[in-house]
């Protein structure tokens, strides 16, 4: 993957930078604004990592600037700005995402690859399968082996998201607000109990396990190899 | 002084007054001139008939007989007697060639017997009456009574005029000094307060004039300025505490695990330590920075109108499993379709927070009751537990930042999650009260009726 990180503070942009060659994307970096734009409007890349706040140039004008000439490279705001307004502002403005200083690395690497692998609008599979699994989003309906498997609305919204996400690691604070449109850090593990439950269902008495708990980082759902 | 409001409407109303006298002068003046006017008219045309009587009686000697006795009686009136020929048979006057009524202006020495005013030339008001044979009559009148009462309406006036002006400027002067008394109190008691004593009020009259009111009003808004910073200090306290507890621990650790660890695992644990730490000094900032942003009340401008019930549930299904983990109940008692005006995100997060304060501050086995009703007032929730409650003298104090019901400081909790709900209410105009349930805390939040229609 090639990544743009648009940010001025050198230690954090060297720690990014490190964590994602690390995982063997290509980075490119730029220290303001400007430079970010030249170079998001001269090659292509797969993600930019904004910061908002930016010598000579805000990071909500970049990514306005970018939009208004075309570039549709999916942007995720990287920034101290952490009030509700800020959040709208950055979505409002063309941003992707929008994570919150300090991160943890393993957030920004789950972000990123759900921006990047995330599915053109409109062109939303009607089923969706992991192993013999099956999810039928017409229907509304989960099988496994054949076997109907009956789900609550966020036990089925929560499956969905992991299976959108096939194979890709997603955190407690993505599903916090892809399933439960949580913006804010609740001290109760609704994640995990919630997890629970939907193993519960569709591994108990069906076979191999689906859903890969990663401490502390998240969960990825894959086909039993 | 004299850049006092008080003195400026003063002077206005003497500039008032004073057109006013002057206008009032004029006006009597022209009447009062029409009626003398019309007065000396009549006298003069009753004189003249008179004499006309007596030519037609006895001709043309007795006509100058007469004239030449009434010139010698006082206050008399002028005369002429003409010949056809122009000549001058009888009378004082200068020779006249028309009729009907003229108005002469004349010398003092036109021979008159009565009074003269010196050098001053008179004016005469002459009715001049053709008779038989040719003859003029003429009869005539000096106006200076006229003159006379202009003069004197002239001094009334400006006498009058002087006496608005006097008493205006006096007026105001007292009335400004008693406004600026008034106001140098309040100036002074402003001063000592922006000097730094924060206990000074604006002393009242007990008169419960506009003054005293304004004062009221003005030491009212001293209080609530004072209760604020009384708040923020208390608050500050705490956060330097609560800000400065775990990132001592932080620097603790990592100092520790410098100096004695060993292998990598020991400063491995070192080093979760010190991120957890961060961790929960983030919390608390971010829990304040929150409550700051919800304080400053401009997320309102995002309110839409939300289907509270529905809202409700959905964040009690969220909790519902992991309630049921800690062996708590839930009961839902939910009136479907209540919608209010509000924040999608804050309300979501009030719900959370007071559920999550249910569950952590009772035993397991206990029921939480969520409730949702219609009222006349408009929407009232309610979250209870049955749980051990909080004493009745400690109640009204869940709410403040800091909070922890007796336990100190340090106890896990950012200690704001109650804030955040009393300032989420408060952004939603919504009134919030803690109940004793008997065992257990009861927290009604009353939102109010939503008055517009419904968006299309």
């Amino acid at each position: 993957m090639k990544i743009l990180v648009i940010e001025d503070d050198s230690s954090t942009a060297a720690y990014i930078g490190r964590g994602l060659k690390e995982q063997g994307h290509v980075v490119d970096h730029a220290a303001t604004g400007r430079d970010g734009l030249f170079l998001a409007g001269g090659e292509h890349y797969d993600v930019i990592v904004v910061d908002r706040v930016l010598p000579g140039c805000d990071g909500i004008g970049l990514v306005r600037t970018l939009r208004t000439t075309g570039i549709k490279t999916p942007v995720l705001f990287l920034t101290t700005l952490g009030r509700i307004d800020d959040r709208v502002e950055g979505l409002e403005a063309g941003g992707d995402d929008y994570l919150v200083k300090p991160f943890a690395f393993s957030e920004l690497l789950a972000r990123l690859a759900a921006l990047t692998r995330r599915p053109p609008l409109g062109e939303a599979a009607p089923v969706l399968c992991v192993g013999d699994l099956v999810m039928d989003l017409k229907a509304r309906s989960v099988t496994r082996r054949g076997e109907t498997i009956a789900l609550q609305p966020k036990e089925f919204q929560l499956l969905e998201y992991l299976l959108r996400n096939v194979g890709r690691v997603v955190t407690r604070t993505m599903l916090l607000e892809h399933v439960w449109d949580f913006h804010f850090d609740p001290r109760t593990n609704i994640v995990e109990t919630h997890v629970t439950r939907l193993r519960a269902k569709i591994e108990r008495g069906h076979g191999e396990r689906l859903i890969e708990t990663l401490r502390g980082i998240g969960y990825v759902i894959r086909a039993p190899s | 002084m004299f850049r006092t409001a008080s003195f400026r409407l003063a002077a206005l109303y003497t500039v008032l007054f004073t057109v006013s006298a002057l206008l009032l002068s004029v006006v009597i003046f022209w009447i009062v001139r029409g009626t003398l006017d019309q007065q000396i008219r009549t006298r003069i045309m009753a004189e003249s008939a008179a004499l006309q009587a007596e030519y037609d009686a006895g001709g043309v000697a007795a006509l100058v007989a007469s004239v030449r006795t009434r010139e010698l009686s006082p206050g008399a009136f002028d005369y002429l007697v003409q010949s056809p020929d122009g000549t001058r048979l009888a009378g004082n006057l200068p020779t006249i060639a028309r009729t009907g009524w003229i108005e002469l202006t004349v010398d003092g020495e036109t021979g008159r017997q009565t009074e003269q005013h010196g050098e001053r030339p008179e004016r005469i008001r002459v009715l001049v009456t053709p008779l038989a044979g040719g003859l003029l009559l003429a009869v005539g009148d000096d106006l200076s009574r006229i003159a006379a009462m202009k003069d004197a309406v002239i001094a009334a006036s400006s006498l009058a005029v002087g006496l608005v002006v006097l008493a205006g400027i006096l007026g105001g002067g007292v009335l400004s000094r008693a406004f600026l008394r008034r106001v140098d109190t309040i100036t002074s008691t402003a001063q000592a307060i922006i000097d730094g004593d924060m206990q000074q009020r604006i002393p009242l009259r007990g008169t419960d004039d506009d003054f005293d009111q304004l004062a009221a009003i003005l030491n009212k808004m001293l209080d609530r300025i004072s209760a604020l910073m009384g708040r923020i200090r208390n608050v500050s306290g705490a956060v330097a505490h609560d800000l400065r507890t775990p990132i001592a621990r932080v620097y603790h650790d990592l100092d520790a695990a410098q100096t004695h660890a060993g292998t990598p695992d020991e400063f491995r644990a070192a080093m979760e330590n010190a991120k957890s730490g961060l961790i929960a000094a983030l919390e608390t900032f971010s829990a304040l920075l929150r409550i700051a942003e919800i304080e400053a009340g401009t997320r309102r401008s995002r309110f839409r109108r939300l289907d509270m019930s529905a809202m409700a549930i959905e964040v009690a299904d969220a909790f519902a499993p992991s309630i049921e983990e800690e062996h708590h109940g839930l009961h839902l008692d939910i009136e479907p379709g209540i919608e209010i005006e509000g924040d999608r995100e804050l309300l979501t997060q009030l719900l959370a927070n007071l559920l999550e304060n249910a569950m952590r501050h009772t035993p397991p086995g206990c029921e939480i009751t969520i409730s949702l009703r219609r009222q006349d007032q408009g929407a009232l929730l309610v979250i209870e537990d049955d749980g051990p409650g909080v004493p009745d003298d400690e109640r009204s104090r869940i709410f403040e930042p800091y909070y922890r019901g007796g336990k100190p400081l340090a106890a896990p909790g950012s200690g704001l999650g109650l804030s955040l709900v009393a300032a989420i209410t408060e952004l939603h105009h919504a009134a919030l009260a803690a109940h004793n349930a008997r065992p257990g805390l009861r927290v009604e939040i009353l939102f109010p009726r939503v008055v517009a229609p419904p968006r299309s």
